[in-house]
């Protein structure tokens, strides 16, 4: 149990040094020890004890200074001051200087053993702490974001500039493009990743408890307010606050929260006491604000305070690239999920998935492939799992030229690029169907 | 062949111990017998503290102990080391001396009717614990496990007079 611990023990006597050292090493600490804080510095120098019990009174440096060195090598190690001569002021000085506690010797075994637990909790927890904060780190990065057009690609960019800023930031896109996701990954890379992402979802909440979700409100501030609530803006104290759908907001709404938006000052619903909260806006829509301005429908103040900086989020449609590795990532995703041996996209499976339109944009492929994983089986993802037949059958092109090139290519396919099998399906002779393959650059796909 | 020596240094219920020594055997799988010694301990005894210091004592009973031996010095008297107010007992890893103080044990220290039965109980752990300690068994963290750590009479009511498996497996390999 405490097998990771080390103790160093810093005191001139040694029947104290002795004692402690047998006392920790019974409870399963590592020990070490010091005659003084000389011989101590070298120590902790060359080694990261956690607990250091440091006596008061040591010859040469006393153990005040000695604690106020190791806090500078080390402010997080936990130093505890013993002394024999108890006085306030040591004590309040040890405290000070961010000594863990001041204990009096002799101590009962009781108490020694307490502070020595709770130094250990401590120290449990601020090492918990620093891997939370580590896999916080870790949920959303800009990388982790899947595409490879430069549509994606530029998008990233403007969120790794914007991230280090507090400016707002408007997320424009198309309904399923990922906003709240980009959302997010600004949020984890600012300064601001540590408090949460406080998310309101305006086209959600009715418009008559849209002020008390967003300013919180006060016991007996309307019927059935039995107890005071914190609103989204307190609770977005240090962090930000991303309101989603924007554009659904009542220009009542639009008023307040352009003031509180300025001022970042704000009263609960039916009280007086003003709150202050220092948060960051991250909006995002799917409708033209700039249009909704122009038809009076958004206001114009409200509009120029939201858009400092601007995402806008392409449809998938417009980002073909990407439709390959996000379906790749998906299948990866669903397969292991769902514990599914599925691994590969078959080639008609595929052409269907980049044909398609995507009106629900990557929410609609993911659902796609999730359901694709669910019914089919084996390792490849086939056709006939995705309900993308139709788009597999109804050919996309227009002129007749592109309609035999197509043709051509999945005739070529189907008889594995044999020639004369091909030739005399098409209902044309070899030198005709060489000669096609020359004028329309058709390859063979390896 | 080894044994575990019980040496009474100023301890008036002699025939208390006389009864565990078939348990003390039992539990380390060593013959344990009743030691007598004539030892002064008035040079232990610290007139400010008015206790008696537990590592200078161990220090003097250490030329007693044969090669694989172990000494268990019981005695009525209060007991310190330097840096705590009192201890029920002290022995230092592998070392051949442990000692047991009965002088906080008894139910009367803390306002209640004494029972022999619970000081019996109480002597019996403090002794297997520090015989432990002696053998090389650092302090365990199950409960009830004899090698728990306790540093009042109430928490040592709570645990038995018995090692845990893993201490158990441990002290048979510590003692080949």
């Amino acid at each position: 149990m405490n097998n990771n611990l080390s103790i160093l023990i810093v005191d001139d006597e040694l029947s104290v040094r002795d004692s402690l050292s047998n006392w920790f090493i019974e409870d399963g600490y590592s020990v070490d020890t010091a005659e003084d804080a000389k011989v101590a510095l070298k120590k902790i120098e060359a080694f990261n004890f956690h607990i250091i019990l440091v006596d008061i009174k040591l010859p040469g440096m006393d153990g005040l200074e000695l604690n106020r060195r190791i806090k500078s090598i080390n402010e997080e190690t936990v130093v505890i001051v013993m002394t024999a001569f108890a006085s306030v002021d040591s004590a309040v000085q040890a405290l000070k200087d961010g000594a863990y506690d001041y204990v009096c010797k002799p101590f009962d075994p009781d108490a020694v053993t307490h502070i020595i637990r709770n130094a250990s909790k401590t120290i449990q927890l601020s090492n918990e702490n620093l891997s939370l904060q580590d896999r916080i780190k870790n949920l959303v990065n800009v990388e982790d974001i899947i595409g490879k057009s430069d549509a994606i690609l530029n998008v990233l960019e403007q969120v790794r500039v914007v991230a280090e800023t507090d400016s707002t930031v408007i997320i424009h896109g198309d309904s399923g493009t990922g906003k709240e996701l980009i959302a997010k990954a600004i949020h984890m890379n600012s300064s601001r990743r540590f408090f949460p992402m406080v998310t309101v979802h305006c086209g959600a909440i009715a418009e008559n408890l849209m002020e008390s979700e967003l300013f919180g409100h006060e016991r007996g501030a309307f019927t059935g307010a039995q107890y005071a609530r914190k609103g989204k803006f307190e609770m977005a104290d240090g962090a930000t606050l991303f309101l989603d759908e924007i554009s659904t907001i009542s220009m009542k709404m639009q008023i307040e929260l352009l003031r509180v938006l300025e001022s970042k000052r704000f009263t609960r619903v039916g009280g007086n006491r003003e709150f202050q909260s220092d948060f960051r806006v991250i909006c995002a829509t799917n409708r033209d604000l700039k249009a909704m301005v122009n038809a009076g429908e958004f206001r114009e103040d409200l509009f120029y305070r939201l858009n400092v900086f601007s995402i806008i989020i392409p449809p998938l449609r417009e980002r073909i690239e990407d439709i390959k590795v996000l379906s790749e990532h998906f299948v990866k995703f669903y397969a292991d999920q769902m514990n599914k041996p599925t691994k590969y996209i078959d080639k008609r499976a595929a052409k269907a998935l980049k044909n398609y339109h995507y009106p629900g944009n990557v929410r609609e492929l993911e659902n796609l492939i999730e359901r694709a994983i669910v019914i089919g089986n084996g390792d490849t993802l086939r056709l006939r799992d995705l309900p993308l037949e139709h788009v597999a059958a109804k050919p996309t092109w227009e002129s007749i030229q592109e309609m035999e090139l197509h043709h051509i290519k999945s005739i070529l396919e189907k008889y594995d690029w044999n020639i004369s099998q091909s030739a005399k399906a098409l209902g044309v002779d070899r030198v005709t169907l060489y000669s096609k393959i020359k004028k329309y650059k058709i390859e063979k796909v390896k | 062949m080894s044994v575990i020596r019980i040496l009474p240094l100023q301890f008036s219920r002699v025939e208390t111990l006389a009864k565990m020594l078939s348990v003390i055997s039992n539990r380390f799988g060593i013959e344990t017998i009743l030691g007598v010694q004539r030892f002064d301990l008035t040079p232990f005894f610290d007139p400010v503290r008015s206790q008696y210091n537990a590592n200078e004592m161990i220090q003097k009973l250490v030329p007693l102990a044969h090669e694989d031996d172990k000494i268990v010095g019981i005695t009525d008297l209060d007991l310190f080391i330097p840096v705590l107010s009192y201890i029920f007992g002290q022995a230092y890893l592998g070392g051949s001396i442990a000692l047991v103080s009965g002088h906080r044990l008894e139910n009367a220290r803390y306002g209640l009717v004494n029972d022999p039965e619970i000081f019996h109980a109480r002597l019996l752990k403090c002794i297997i614990h520090e015989l432990g300690h002696a053998y090389g068994l650092k302090h365990c963290f199950l409960p009830g496990c004899v090698m728990v750590s306790t540093t009042y009479v109430e928490e040592m009511d709570q645990k038995s007079d018995v090692f845990c498996r893993k201490c158990q497996v441990e002290l048979q390999q510590l003692q080949m």
